[in-house]
């Protein structure tokens, strides 16, 4: 039996042992009191009337006197008894009523109510520790893709404003720590449809506690982590957290790539979470001096990734010493010209203001555009809501933290081959990603090129399987390309085979059951393994150069009335 | 020493002892059988119940069931009383008595089991 029960019987004790023993005494003293019957003769009531009398007594104030009229001294036994008994009444409800609403209770309901929601779940569901900002992008991105969400945070006050927000689904919120085990256990790690844990709260040893936790519980869901520090995420690793997302790190890479290959950085903006609003510049960054304002821990991750191949570094922070500076760094913040001058701000190319402080950042970039007007700013947005004015102060290229990780981790939920293949596609070289973006923009089509994933098992991909299964063999170029229906070709980016990932797969690259590919194609219609993957007829007509005219004729009858409706 | 416990312990052998009261005396015969004893024996019985509630230990879940079969046993006893007290005469016939008091015997083993469960826990406690 359930707490709740128990607290509500403990409670109830006090109040149900006064109301028994008001109407003991009353019943027990209408017995006793002598009455007279109509005749005259002296008459005591037997505790059958007694009963009925105090009942309707205690909660109407009666029926009249029955079943004689009473004497004097009864009158004034019932008159004491009416008086006891409304109180022992009023007591009783009261006490009902205050443990209603006593917090004890309410957090017992809804901790009871939780775990109901929790064992009701049918479907594969995210937990999410932490709903600050990112945990707020995340959840949302999640709803939309119909993906059901528990949320964990010890402030009530930040998951109120849930009810709110009209989410497709519903998030079940628990107010709580997350860094306790049994917490995490009641938000349902051990549920069979658990399919993944995100920490993404302020705290970076709190990540890593709900990590090691999640790990030490139920190793086989996986775990998601932010994590700013890079000693932490290293522990984190070593507890085996499948995705670590420092948000500097990632960043700095991007703007890394942004000097040496930007066409790769543009490559991979297409690819990432496409409704996202993440400002991105087109232009490649320079290189030459840059100023980095604030050396904290994107000062320093980016000056550890970039400080290489063309590019001076010159760090502006107020306390060199505390902040473990290099010797040659200016003192000062870089919110006044003198400071800025003294950096060498005429002939820098690019200044980035990554103070920890949204007001400084505003006037380090916009003293930086008076100066040098043709200098590249890059500013790091703290809270979400000043993301405006960095849009009106003309930043060129604008890191928002929350957005930045609610990204990553959404796409590896929901395109884990796309998040491989960002990860790997940074080895590419310039010309391979030159020739990329050329087989990408002469796909057939004027749409922004979408991504999609082929699974060679047999619920996804059942004829492709059963091809594979009667000995033929299947090579990307054929699942990707054909020159009779040369409108729905599409380019192989990622082939993904037990574990590992092979980039930009060669068309004549065989493929295998369980393999996943990752394709890039334009939505016109479908893409040519959409259509492929289950039907017989048309893997027959097309790889085995079979004919079958007339299923050839019905689909194409198809395909051309589909084109007509999407408008092309 | 624990008020709280000192005063469930006083009210399961009230109950107890209120029962055996009631109980003996020849078995059919009404003089022997006064019904505020009964009255107080169902009452204490009831108020051992209620002491009882919201207790998840094992001891107070079995009194708790154990005293709940007392009641029963008393309300039946009770109720049986009235319905026999009403067929107009005011006194109740040996056959009638000798079915109440049947049932506040059947109570009364249930109320001894409290009893004798509750000197065993105390058995239990070690100094």
């Amino acid at each position: 039996m359930s707490d709740v029960f128990f607290l509500v019987l403990r409670r109830l004790r006090i109040p149900l042992i006064t109301l028994v023993v008001v109407y003991a005494i009353a019943t027990f003293g209408m017995t006793l009191i002598p009455g007279v019957d109509p005749n005259g003769e002296p008459w005591r009531m037997s505790f059958f009337h007694a009963f009925y009398f105090v009942s309707f007594m205690g909660t109407t104030i009666g029926f009249g006197e029955i079943p004689y009229a009473f004497t004097d001294s009864q009158r004034a036994w019932v008159l004491v008894c009416i008086y006891v008994s409304v109180f022992a009444w009023l007591y009783a409800i009261g006490n009902m009523l205050r443990l209603l609403q006593d917090p004890t209770f309410q957090q017992a309901i809804a901790e009871r109510t939780f775990s109901h929601n929790i064992s009701r779940i049918d479907q594969p569901f995210y937990i999410i520790c932490g709903y600050g900002e990112t945990g707020m992008l995340i959840n949302h991105g999640l709803s939309e893709l119909g993906i059901q969400t528990v949320i964990i945070d010890y402030q009530a006050e930040q998951t109120n404003t849930l009810e709110l927000d009209n989410l497709n689904f519903a998030p079940i919120v628990l107010t709580g720590d997350s860094t306790v085990p049994d917490n995490l256990a009641k938000a349902g790690l051990y549920h069979p449809h658990c399919s993944g844990i995100i920490a993404v709260t302020e705290n970076d040893h709190t990540n890593l506690q709900v990590a090691v936790a999640s790990k030490l519980l139920n190793d086989k869901v996986p775990a998601i982590c932010r994590s700013e520090f890079e000693d932490e995420a290293e522990n984190m690793a070593s507890f085996g957290t499948d995705i670590i997302i420092n948000p500097f790190l990632v960043f700095s890479e991007r703007l890394n790539l942004m000097v040496h290959n930007p066409s790769l950085h543009r490559v991979q903006t297409w690819f990432i979470n496409q409704q996202s609003a993440e400002h991105i510049a087109d232009r490649a960054l320079p290189l030459g001096r840059w100023i980095i304002c604030g050396f904290g821990r994107l000062g320093k991750t980016i000056q550890s990734h970039l400080a290489k191949d063309g590019i001076e570094i010159v760090v502006v922070d107020p306390d060199p010493i505390a902040s473990r500076a290099p010797e040659d760094t200016i003192v000062g913040r870089g919110t006044e010209a003198k400071t800025l001058h003294e950096a060498g701000i005429m002939d820098a190319t690019v200044i980035i203001a990554a103070t920890d402080d949204d007001a400084n950042n505003l006037s380090i970039l916009i003293t930086a555009q008076q100066i040098n007007s043709d200098i590249y700013t890059i500013g790091r947005v703290s809270s979400e809501s000043n993301q405006v004015l960095f849009e009106q102060a003309n930043c060129d290229y604008i890191m928002r933290r929350s957005q930045l990780v609610a990204n990553a981790v959404l796409t590896s939920i929901s395109r884990p081959l796309v998040s491989n293949f960002i990860k790997y596609s940074s080895g590419l070289s310039g010309e391979d990603t030159e020739q990329l973006i050329r087989d990408i923009e002469s796909l057939p089509g004027r749409r922004d090129p979408v991504t999609w994933r082929l699974i060679l098992d047999p619920f996804n991909a059942p004829a492709f399987c059963r091809h594979l299964s009667s000995g033929k063999q299947l090579t990307v170029g054929q699942v990707c390309d054909n020159h009779r229906i040369s409108e729905a070709r599409c380019i192989p980016l990622l082939l993904q085979r037990s574990g590992v990932s092979h980039l930009l797969p060669r068309s004549d690259m065989e493929l295998m059951h369980g393999d996943e590919l990752l394709v890039c194609g334009r939505r016109k219609s479908l893409l040519l393994p959409q259509r492929l993957r289950d039907n017989d007829e048309l893997i027959d007509t097309l790889l085995n150069e079979n004919h079958h005219y007339i299923p050839l004729l019905r689909w194409l009858s198809r395909s051309r009335s589909d084109s007509v409706e999407t408008g092309t | 020493m624990n008020f709280e416990k000192v005063l469930f312990a006083f009210f399961i052998i009230l109950a107890l002892s209120l029962n055996f009261g009631f109980f003996i005396g020849e078995f059919s015969n009404p003089e022997h059988h006064h019904p505020y004893e009964l009255f107080a024996a169902l009452i204490v019985s009831i108020i051992c119940t209620l002491m009882k509630f919201g207790d998840r230990t094992q001891f107070g879940s079995t009194v708790l069931a154990s005293s709940l079969v007392a009641d029963l046993q008393l309300i039946a006893a009770v109720i049986f009383w009235a319905l026999a007290n009403n067929t107009g005469t005011g006194l109740i016939d040996g056959a009638a008595m000798a079915s109440i008091t049947s049932l506040a015997g059947g109570a009364l083993i249930a109320n001894l089991i409290s009893v004798v469960l509750l000197i065993i826990e105390t058995s239990q406690v070690r100094k």
